[in-house]
Formats: C-alpha cells, structure tokens, sequence
C-alpha cells in the first residue's frame, strides 16, 4: 500500500518538475527572443551612422521617389477636381419669353426634374435678371444714370426669365433635349429667338470630359509606373549599399550566426532610412504644396481638397502614410537584397 | 573528434577531384597541422568541416556530429559549436574589437552580463585588452588575427580549425599566432591548422598530415622535422566513429 503510495507521490513530483522545466523553457525563450530583437536594434541603429555616406545616399534617393509619389497623388487628385468642378460650371441655359411668371418656371422646373439626368434646376424671372444686370454694372454709372423708371420697365419687359440645368451626365444631353422640344409646356414659353445653350457648349463639355478621363486614368497609370519605378530605384540603392557589405553577410554566416540576425540590422538600417525619408518628403512636399497652391489657384486649378487635408489634423495622416512607405518600401527592398547573400552557401 | 572517411569532392569542370578519397581521424585534444602546396586540397578540407561545400560520396563527423544529418537550417547551430579562423581574418569591419568578439556570444543568444564577463577576459588571452575600442582597420595583421582567434575561442569550442591563419604575417608575428594556438590547445581544445609554413610546423613537433593532389600522402604523429615523402596514412580505428551529438568536453575551460 505504501509502495504504491510512494510511486504516486513519485509520479506527481515528476510531473511538477517537468511543469516547472517547461515554464524556465518558455521564459528563457521569451527572454532570448527580445535580447535578440535588442541587439539587432542596437546594430541597425549603430549600422545605420557606421554606414553615414550610404545610409546617406539611399535616405535622399528614397525621400526624393517620394516626393515624386506625392507629386503624382497630388496631381491627379487636383486634375480631377478640377474637371469636375468645370464640369460642374457646365449648364444648359433655356431663355423663355420675357415676363414668364415664377409660377410657370415652377412648373417648368417640376417637368425638367422628371429626367433622370438632371442634377439641379435653378431658374431666374425677368425681375431678378435685371438685378443681376444692375449688380453686374453697378460700376458703370453711363448706364446706371440712364436707368429711370420708364426705362426699368422696358427694360424688365425685355429681360428673359431663364433656366440653368445642370446634368449628371454631359455626354448625354438628348432626353433633356427631347423634352425641351417635345413638351407642350416648353413650347409654349420657350424664347423661339434664342435658343437653348446645349450646342454652344458641346466643344466645352467634350473638351473638359476627355480632360477629366485623362486626369482620372492617367493619373493612375502615372502614379502606377512612378510606384514600380521608386521601387526600383530605392531596391537599387540599398541593394547597392547591401553589395558592399556582402562580404559582412559571408562572414557573419561563417562564424555561425542566424539568418534572422544576419537580416535583423540591415532591415532595421532600411527601416530608419525610410523614417527619416518620410518625414523629409512629407515636410519638403507640405512646404512645396503650400508654396505652389496660391499659384495653381490662379490658374483655376482646384486645390480645395489638398488644402482642406493639409490644413486639418489629417496631416499628421499624411506624414504616418509617408513613413509607413518609406518603410515598407526599405523594409521590401532590404529584405530582396541581403536574401541574395544570405541564400548563397 | 574531426574524422573524414573516405570523403571525395569534385568540382565541376576539373578533370581532377580536389579530395580522393580522403580518410582521418584527429583525436580530440590533439594538434594537427594539414599541409600541402596550393590546390593540395587543404582548403576544400576545411569548407567541408565547415560545411560550406559538401562531399560528393564519405562521411565526415566532427564532434561527434554527422554531417550528413546537418540540414540547411541546422548549420548555423552547427557553425557555433566551431572555432574557425581564417586567412585574411573576416572581422567585421564596422564594429569594434570588442563588438567582433560580443558578435560570437550574441549570436549564441548569452545575455549581456555574460558577456561583459567573458569578452575582457578573452581579449586579456589574446592581449588585446587596451585595444577594444579599435576598429579592425586600425589594427596591425598580427592584432587582427589575434581578434579572429578571440572570437572563435570565446564560445570556448571544443573544435577549431585555422585556414592558413599565418599567411599574411610576418615572422615574430607568426611565432605569436601559433604559440597563442598552442596555449589554447593546451586547455583541451582540438585544433586543425593548415598552412604550407615549413617553420611554422616544425616549431611546434605536433602532427602533421600531408595532402598531395586531393591525397594523404603522408600522416606523421609527434613528427621530427616536416618534409614531404609518402609515408601511407593510418587507417581510422572503428571505435573512433562516435554518434551524433556525442562530443566531448574540453579538458579544461579555456577562459576561467
């Protein structure tokens, strides 16, 4: 009885001893594991200032394809923006007889809105075209002075009420074409002297759609090959730095180390190089932008949405994104690279 | 404790195979110099110890590891049980004397007290203390050297292995090397070293191997004085064949 007594005791002490091994096991590991991220921490960090003229050299090359990256973003964001706003400048202008009431323009308005492709109806009576012809001379006093009463009642008696669409689509004027000759009530109010704006402004709307398919897709494209060709270029700079450390690579392999702590330092290097890459291109373009925005602006250039970005809080966004770049682009290009070396033998 | 049986290496494109069938056997705590003109094999021997090239056909084990058990993953751990020292040194350039030595205890995963314990006292063996903040390239040959031995006695190896460690040194620096060499194997480490130094061999009386060709020509243990003649190699005694993961422990710690 006590026998067996003695080999249960036995059995359990072996099992808590095992438990026991099994938790230093682990904790040793653990402890392993971070003296190891430290140290390749600390010979990144140290390989990175050793190494001041190359780390150099593939920190400038990388906050420049940045700024190039940014450059392009930027550019077809703003082209964009641009041809939509134009586009939406973009009306079909109906001039009806003068004296048509704010009544029937209602009604106008109500038929218009039944074609799906409009996007907005607004309409102004004879009376508020005047005030807009007075707003617009209110410098001109030859004219203002001659502007009695009589005159002001011939004056809104010859001024039209009109109405300015706005579509969805500008390739498609037909429907609303269609229904402005085909309705009775159109017919009936529509100016037969003037006639609506839709062929005045075709060779505009083409020009600023193609423009806008242009900003659109080449604007991707461009920001496509700018990508691959940044890759490239900063792939090519570490890889050349890595080159002329490959006999390090050869050695430290020789004398028994790690792959994992072999490649440890020279990602670590990539990494701060594209840090410090990020924060140069983002505060290089932040300045550049704010610079060049005033003078885009008077080209008619819309620059709105980048100013609202770069005036918010999202530009703290806006350097994380330029970092977290360069550092997946280092982080990929060093890690293609030392795999060359570190593959070999 | 370093045993080649029959091992043959051809590499493509000789007409020649640059090992024929190469069989020895160092016994551990012993000191073997390996000998040979250029092109003898002396350096293919030591890439297969390393496991940088492997063999066509044989076996090799050292420390009582096979290498045919060796896998690609398994070679750094491998590597570590080694002390290599080579001819033009392979320090790593950008760190200093002491980061070189450090280098070899970190990769074994020892923790910083350790190794503040263990790197002055390895550069105190090699008398290199005062030059720890050095970088390699401030240092004469003999001095690099010198660090190349530290850091593969640091992890106090059972096994070292010396390519041509005197080649590119002078006379009183070469004495220094070997006589460092010595002092080591005398705490219990084995240790190989090739070179086509007639003084450097003779000054020593230990074994030494003589390859010709890709053959052992010639296997003289407590020598007199080294010349080459044909004397045929011993055959290697079964009992020498250890199983893996059976290697034996240095006699005595090289650093206390």
């Amino acid at each position: 009885m006590s026998e067996k007594k003695n080999l249960k005791e036995k059995k359990e002490n072996l099992k808590n001893i095992s438990k026991k091994g099994l938790r230093t096991m682990q904790r040793t590991r653990k402890r392993h594991i971070v003296r190891e991220k430290a140290r390749i921490l600390k010979y990144g960090t140290s390989g990175f200032s050793r190494n001041i003229w190359l780390s150099s050299a593939a920190t400038i090359v990388m906050a420049i394809t940045l700024i190039i990256l940014f450059v392009t973003v930027v550019a077809s964001v703003i082209l964009t923006n641009t041809a939509e706003m134009m586009k939406d400048k973009i009306d079909i202008t109906i001039y009806f007889k003068p004296g048509t009431s704010e009544e029937t323009l209602a009604e106008l308005t109500t038929e218009i809105k039944k074609d799906p492709n409009t996007k907005s109806v607004d309409t102004s009576t004879s009376e508020v075209e005047y005030e807009k012809f007075l707003a617009d001379n209110a410098e001109s006093e030859d004219i203002i002075n001659v502007l009695d009463e009589e005159m002001e009642k011939l004056m809104i008696s010859k001024m039209q009420s009109t109405m300015r669409i706005k579509v969805h689509n500008v390739d498609n004027l037909n429907s609303i074409r269609e229904l402005v000759d085909t309705n009775e009530l159109f017919k009936k109010y529509t100016d037969k002297d003037k006639a609506p704006t839709y062929d005045v402004n075709r060779a505009q709307i083409a020009t600023i759609t193609s423009w806008a398919r242009i900003a659109r897709t080449g604007g991707i494209i461009l920001a496509a090959v700018f990508l691959v060709i940044s890759i490239l270029i900063i792939f090519s700079t570490i890889r050349m730095a890595i080159f002329s450390r490959r006999e390090e690579i050869y050695m430290m392999k020789l004398v028994g180390a790690d792959k994992s702590f072999i490649r440890g330092p020279f990602l670590v290097e990539a990494e701060i190089c594209g840090i410090i890459a990020g924060l140069v291109a983002a505060t290089t373009s932040y300045f550049g932008f704010r610079f060049l925005s005033p003078k885009l602006e008077g080209y008619g250039i819309n620059v709105d949405s980048i100013n609202a970005i770069l005036e918010s809080n999202q530009l703290i966004l806006v350097y994380l994104l330029f970092i977290l770049a360069g550092i997946i682009i280092g982080r990929i290009s060093a890690r293609l690279a030392v795999s060359k070396y570190l593959n070999k033998a | 404790m370093i045993l080649l049986d029959s091992v043959t290496k051809k590499y493509p494109g000789d007409s020649a195979p640059a090992l024929d069938a190469v069989s020895l056997h160092i016994e551990p705590n012993e000191f073997a110099f390996l000998v040979g003109k250029s092109g003898a094999g002396k350096s293919t021997l030591m890439k297969m110890i390393t496991k940088e090239e492997n063999p066509d056909s044989g076996k090799i084990i050292i420390g009582g590891i096979d290498l045919d058990y060796v896998k690609k993953r398994h070679i750094p751990g491998y590597r570590r049980r080694l002390g290599v020292v080579f001819q033009d040194f392979k320090l790593l350039p950008r760190r200093t004397v002491y980061e070189n030595v450090a280098f070899a205890l970190e990769i074994a995963g020892m923790s910083g007290k350790e190794i503040r314990k263990t790197v002055p006292k390895v550069l105190e063996l090699v008398d290199l203390l005062d030059q720890a903040k050095k970088f390699p390239d401030q240092l004469s040959g003999g001095q690099q050297q010198r660090v190349s031995i530290a850091r593969s006695v640091a992890r106090q190896p059972k096994i070292l292995i010396a390519d041509e460690p005197t080649a590119n040194l002078d006379k009183l620096t070469t004495e220094e090397i070997i006589g460092l060499l010595k002092k080591i194997n005398d705490f219990g480490t084995t240790i190989l070293v090739t070179t086509h130094n007639e003084n450097v061999v003779n000054s020593l009386q230990k074994r030494v191997i003589t390859l010709k060709d890709g053959k052992i020509v010639n296997d003289q243990k407590n020598h007199g004085i080294y010349k080459l003649d044909e004397t045929p190699a011993p055959k290697i005694p079964s009992r020498a064949v250890r199983t893996p993961g059976h290697a034996l422990k240095p006699r005595k710690k090289v650093i206390q």
